[in-house]
């Protein structure tokens, strides 16, 4: 199935229905780029629906293309082929670094991406202690962004993120680099927030257990070309922990299906 | 649902934060103005006191005569002196207010091309290695062709002046703004940041320590070109620091030549000192300090 090319995000309609309640939808998306090897494929067809309030994660090995259909979404960049439809909702992204403007306070970040957002200047102040509530670092507003570590730095990635208001999520890979402590104590927040927030999240990782943990569908990705390859619903109770016999069980599941396109 | 863990959480977010007080700067245990700023000078204090002492050493073993080379203690005798006259002062005024005014518009006038230049792929491609092509080109060549547009007058030191120091301070920002980390651009373009906004908010104040070293480097192009042209385009009327350098020259003064050589050097390791002081404020605030 080819389709238009899509324009830039919520300007231009799905060319045809998509289902009631989904938030995000793709369309036989394609991405090539071009490189000194010629042009690869990325992306290859790629149909998705997610639904309003759903935790989707994009699970594969790198170079599968799970960041540049994140990316896709965001509209940080635009599809070779195919339509992507977020019907007009804010979208908030968070990467594997935080990504802090260095030059500004904790609190001048998020009161950057309020202004950003159109949020007048006199409701800036207490909305920053409720989103700096909101990540549980209250008391660190004036703080620089090198004076915090690295769970912290994305903690205020976080609150940045939630001050636009979006109520589509996305996460590129946000805790890869954080020990497993902070990491999973990042888990529980981001499922309480998603919670809170009634977030749709598409949360990119290639951390078997990691997408397990978190989401209610793992969608498996194989590169060449980047497709979805197989999905994972996970259908485990919330809250869930990373060593929970349920979780190891999906991520058994989730290893063999990585694991059996390797092998001879 | 929203409580989970809670308690341990709070305690995980609080701990760091008092970690961090803790180490940081602020709860570092002040130490005394006075011991602050003996640990801080006697280094520099140290070298000036060994160029001093070599300095003497050479003027003992008589290498030259003592009318050609002076020794430390007549200079500063007569940098002494030439400070308490009416007559320094008022060429300090006429140095320090041509520095003034060709920094300040070499500011402007840098500012604009830099910004103007990393804005457009174009004019970047038709003037970018001009500029520094500009920048390594020795401000004295100019006098020539300056004193010929310009007569021998104000306008020809500020021209060069100006010519000095702006490729500097355009380069500065151009390579400020094209070292721009891309994620930072990013995670801008994410939180809606868009054309004019991305530039005001994100693009310039991260390029700004880049900008402050061109400063500086503008500075010292500034005052280099200034003193040339001070030497090369004498006003009769308007005493300054280069033409007492002149006059002490033509009058075989060392002592005075020396003095007013002492003053200029100091001058510009003062502005260039300001200017370090708000260049290292900046860099500390976002970490990128040198390790104290």
């Amino acid at each position: 199935m080819r389709l238009g090319t899509a324009g830039p995000r919520g300007r231009m309609p799905a060319p045809h229905a998509t289902t009631e309640r989904a938030a995000i939808s793709l369309r036989g998306v394609g991405k090539d780029f071009r490189g000194a090897a010629g042009e690869t494929v990325a992306l290859d067809s790629v149909d998705l629906d997610i639904d309003a309030g759903d935790f989707v994660c994009l699970l594969g090995q790198s170079g599968c293309g799970k960041s540049t259909l994140l990316n896709l979404i965001a509209g940080l960049d635009s599809p070779s082929r195919g339509s992507i439809d977020v019907g007009g909702r804010r979208v908030g992204m968070m990467f594997q670094d935080a990504n802090l403007f260095p030059w500004l306070t904790v609190r001048g970040n998020i009161e950057l991406a309020l202004r950003l957002s159109g949020v007048p200047a006199r409701e800036f102040g207490p909305r920053v202690d409720e989103l700096l509530e909101t990540v549980r670092l209250p008391r660190a507003a004036s703080m620089r962004p090198h004076e915090l570590s690295g769970g912290m730095r994305q903690r205020v990635a976080l609150a940045r993120t939630l001050a636009q208001d979006c109520s589509i999520l996305l996460m590129d890979e946000p805790f890869a680099a954080l020990d497993a402590i902070t990491r999973d104590a990042m888990h529980d927040e981001t499922e309480r927030i998603w919670l809170e927030r009634e977030l749709t999240i598409v949360f990119v990782t290639h951390n078997v257990r990691e997408s397990a943990r978190l989401g209610n569908r793992v969608l498996v990705m194989t590169p060449d070309p980047g497709r979805i390859d197989s999905e994972l619903r996970i259908g485990l109770q919330r809250p869930r922990r990373m060593e929970d016999p349920g979780v190891a069980d999906r991520a058994a599941d989730l290893h063999r299906r990585l694991s059996g396109r390797n092998e001879p | 649902m929203s409580d989970i863990d809670a308690g341990r959480l709070v305690g995980k977010a609080a701990a760091p934060t008092r970690r961090i007080r803790f180490t940081g700067p602020e709860g570092r245990p002040a130490a005394s103005l006075g011991s602050r700023i003996v640990r801080r000078s006697w280094p520099p204090l140290l070298a000036v006191i060994i160029t001093l002492l070599l300095w003497e050493v050479v003027y003992l073993s008589g290498w030259r005569p003592s009318y050609v080379l002076p020794d430390p203690a007549t200079v500063l005798q007569r940098t002494g002196e030439m400070v308490a006259s009416g007559k320094f002062w008022q060429a300090l005024g006429t140095t320090m207010f041509r520095a003034a005014a060709g920094f300040g518009l070499a500011l402007g006038i840098g500012t604009l091309i830099g910004l103007v230049v990393s804005f457009s792929r174009t004019l970047r491609a038709a003037i970018g290695s001009m500029i520094t092509g500009l920048q390594t080109m020795p401000s004295i060549a100019w006098f020539p062709f300056a004193i010929l547009l310009f007569g021998l007058s104000e306008s020809a030191i500020l021209f060069v002046v100006i010519l000095g120091a702006a490729p500097s301070i355009a380069n500065g920002i151009i390579s400020g703004i094209d070292d721009v980390p891309k994620a930072l651009i990013r995670t801008a373009t994410v939180l809606g940041a868009r054309g004019l906004s991305l530039y005001r908010y994100v693009v310039v104040p991260a390029a700004l320590p880049a900008y402050l070293s061109g400063l500086k480097q503008g500075w010292a192009f500034a005052w280099r070109s200034l003193m040339a042209g001070e030497l090369l385009v004498i006003i009769a009327s308007k005493p300054s620091l280069g033409v007492q350098l002149q006059f002490h020259r033509e009058f075989a003064d060392t002592a005075g030549l020396m003095s007013v050589m002492i003053i200029i050097l100091v001058l510009g390791m003062l502005i260039d000192g300001v200017l370090s002081r708000v260049s290292n404020g900046v860099r500390a605030r976002r970490g990128m300090g040198p390790v104290s």
